[in-house]
């Protein structure tokens, strides 16, 4: 069945290109970059990597299924190989995605996706922890994967996601979808926090069935070119999605987030929380959807887009809309684009503070109200760390 | 203490101080008083090193060290506190770090040692109970959410763990119940001693029933036109400002 699947993703790629500046969520995101990279060759020879009993390794986007021996709950664990499902609706993703031209060109690509299945009623405290290593293969490779995550009824699962390239330049292209299914608990976060060039490119998708809690968290500090796509399909009544990125920007970065949520139960609440801060050149990109379908009365919905802008050089582009058709909602948003305000740098200068400390409090600050909102507190560690190096960098 | 000679400023290429003659010395506390728009505000924040104003003539002068040029930081950690007549939110920023960023910022300014976030935690709280205000103050953002009252509280916390050599009150009665009020002149009764100084601009004489003020300055159109002693406020009180004009 992926055969075909990826026959079809190919002849889409081919027929389509490379997005263009026309299509809405590409309107501000160049893709020419995408010329220079082809894809990934599986020619290297496979790396070992000592893991720990918390960590699920990546290799290139494929899973290192010896790194599961050590993991503490493989008991709790189902992995398939993709070639092994046969079941259509399992490897669904939205069909926005479906339209997506560089989705498509991820999924002729990948090899060896992977299928991990949380077994029902696994509760696990740990903060489990998927660790992306990064090889060279060749120069200016396109690293595309596909993977689903299964988390089943009743269980609550904490994963915390890395990448490690060691200064390996590559072009990632990233395909996920998460399956909560009734009563669970997701706590995702990711910390893109090493000092590699990478082009990311992501598609996520979250299928959200009844009552589950779904918390989205990440902190991108690094790459050259981030984008990523989050698609949230609220389908089953009383499930909460709560999305908070911190995006941090200089030379000449581009961090890019398109964020869809659909409200297609009644009952649901969902919240997205973007802030970036630029300096230099960077550039930032905020497309933020919520639908709320006819039937989904009761929604309680919000998106908030925040930017702070450290150089007249930086840019911020900020879309968020909403599409509403219910009429028994509470939806909101709101986005604000500005620089450090002059009034609040006085009044710290006016304790003593110098004005170069000022200043860093303040983007701490700004930066700290999106941190604290992240569910997991050894995210919010990291995120922490990974700002102070970066103000002082 | 403080000297201040034929100052002049303006902002936005608007003269508002037009040759301001003001000596405080130790142990004194000033008040300045005058209509809307006579300046009063403008000195205080000139006299804080605000930016957004020109000095175009004149000094000003810490104990004999001109602070004319001397950026907003190094004028405060020469001793000069500026009790903000709107103090700012900043969500974000605790109060309890940013109290503790400044203290050390003065101590290291004096060759001192940072002090220990217990013993910060311990001074603040005795500070915090002085002034009515719950220990849980200090875990909030600066001025987030506080109330007209908490916020004037909230300067008068930074100006006694600070204790400059010099407290500039820029309307601090302003919008303050008569609790608030007595709260906050308690607080600048028991910072001021002989060895500092209180300038104390207010429209009204209520704040002064419980700070007694040395000397009274009358201000308008951006000069201080008449000194005297408290009987210049009650007289304000009872016939404005337009006997001075004439």
């Amino acid at each position: 069945m992926i055969d075909s699947i990826k026959k079809n993703s190919l002849e889409f790629f081919n027929a389509n290109g490379l997005p263009s500046k026309k299509l809405e969520n590409w309107k501000f995101t160049s893709s020419k970059n995408f010329k220079n990279f082809n894809k990934s060759s599986s020619k290297a020879e496979k790396q070992k990597i000592e893991s720990d009993e918390l960590s699920i390794v990546f290799i290139n986007g494929v899973l290192d299924i010896d790194s599961l021996e050590n993991f503490k709950f493989s008991d709790l664990l189902e992995v398939k190989n993709l070639n092994e499902i046969d079941n259509e609706e399992l490897l669904h993703c939205s069909a926005n995605f479906l339209n997506e031209s560089m989705f498509n060109l991820g999924v002729s690509e990948f090899e060896n996706g992977n299928y991990l299945s949380f077994k029902k009623n696994s509760v696990i405290e740990e903060v489990i922890s998927i660790k992306n290593y990064f090889f060279e293969n060749g120069e200016n490779e396109r690293v595309s994967s596909f993977n689903i995550f299964h988390i089943n009824k009743g269980s609550e699962i904490s994963i915390i996601e890395e990448d490690i390239k060691e200064n390996y330049s590559i072009f990632n292209l990233k395909l996920n979808k998460f399956i909560c299914e009734n009563s669970s608990i997701l706590k995702y976060g990711k910390s893109f926090n090493d000092d590699s060039q990478t082009h990311s490119l992501s598609y996520n998708y979250y299928q959200i069935e009844k009552d589950v809690v779904l918390s989205v968290d990440s902190m991108v500090k690094s790459s050259f070119f981030n984008k990523e796509f989050i698609e949230v399909d609220l389908n089953k009544v009383g499930s909460d999605a709560k999305i908070n990125i911190l995006n941090l920007g200089k030379q000449e970065q581009h961090l890019d987030n398109n964020i869809l949520i659909n409200h297609n139960a009644e009952h649901c609440t969902s919240f997205q929380h973007v802030r970036n801060i630029l300096d230099n050149k960077s550039k930032a990109v905020f497309n933020g959807k919520v639908i709320v379908s006819k039937g989904a009365q009761q929604t309680d919905s919000n998106q908030s887009n925040k930017n702070l802008l450290l150089s007249l050089e930086s840019n911020a582009f900020s879309n968020p809309q909403l599409e509403i058709y219910a009429d028994d909602v509470s939806c909101g948003h709101g986005s604000t684009t500005g620089a450090l305000d002059e009034n609040s740098i006085f009044y710290l200068r006016a304790r003593g503070i110098d004005y170069s400390s000022a200043q860093k409090i303040l983007i701490k600050a700004f930066a700290k109200e999106v941190i604290d909102d992240f569910s997991l507190s050894s995210l919010q560690d990291i995120s922490e760390i990974a700002l102070d190096s970066w103000i002082d960098g | 203490m403080i000297k201040i000679k034929n100052l002049e400023a303006s902002i936005d290429d608007k003269t508002i101080l037009k040759g301001i003659d003001l000596e405080i010395p130790a142990g004194e506390v000033h008040v300045i008083m005058g209509r809307n728009g006579s300046g009063k505000s403008t000195l205080a924040n000139v006299i804080a090193g605000n930016e957004a104003y020109e000095v175009d003539g004149g000094s000003i002068a810490m104990n004999d060290t001109d602070i004319t040029e001397m950026s907003i930081e190094n004028r405060a950690l020469e001793g000069i506190f500026l009790c903000f007549q709107y103090p700012v939110a900043i969500p974000g920023v605790g109060m309890a770090y940013f109290l503790r960023s400044a203290l050390n910022a003065h101590r290291k300014h004096q060759g001192k040692d940072e002090m220990d976030a217990l013993e910060f935690l311990n001074n603040a709280k005795a500070i915090l109970s002085e002034l009515g205000l719950d220990d849980s103050f200090l875990k909030r953002s600066i001025n987030d959410g506080f109330s007209g009252g908490e916020k004037k509280k909230s300067e008068i916390l930074q100006l006694l763990t600070i204790n400059p050599k010099l407290a500039v009150l820029d309307e601090t009665d302003s919008g303050l119940d008569v609790d608030a009020l007595r709260t906050v002149a308690k607080g600048v009764n028991k910072f001021k001693n002989e060895n500092n100084s209180v300038l104390i601009i207010t429209h009204y004489q209520r704040l002064l029933n419980y700070i007694k003020p040395d000397v009274v300055h009358l201000m308008i159109d951006g000069k201080i036109v008449k000194s005297g002693d408290m009987s210049l406020v009650e007289k304000v009180e009872k016939d404005g400002y337009s006997w001075l004009e004439k």
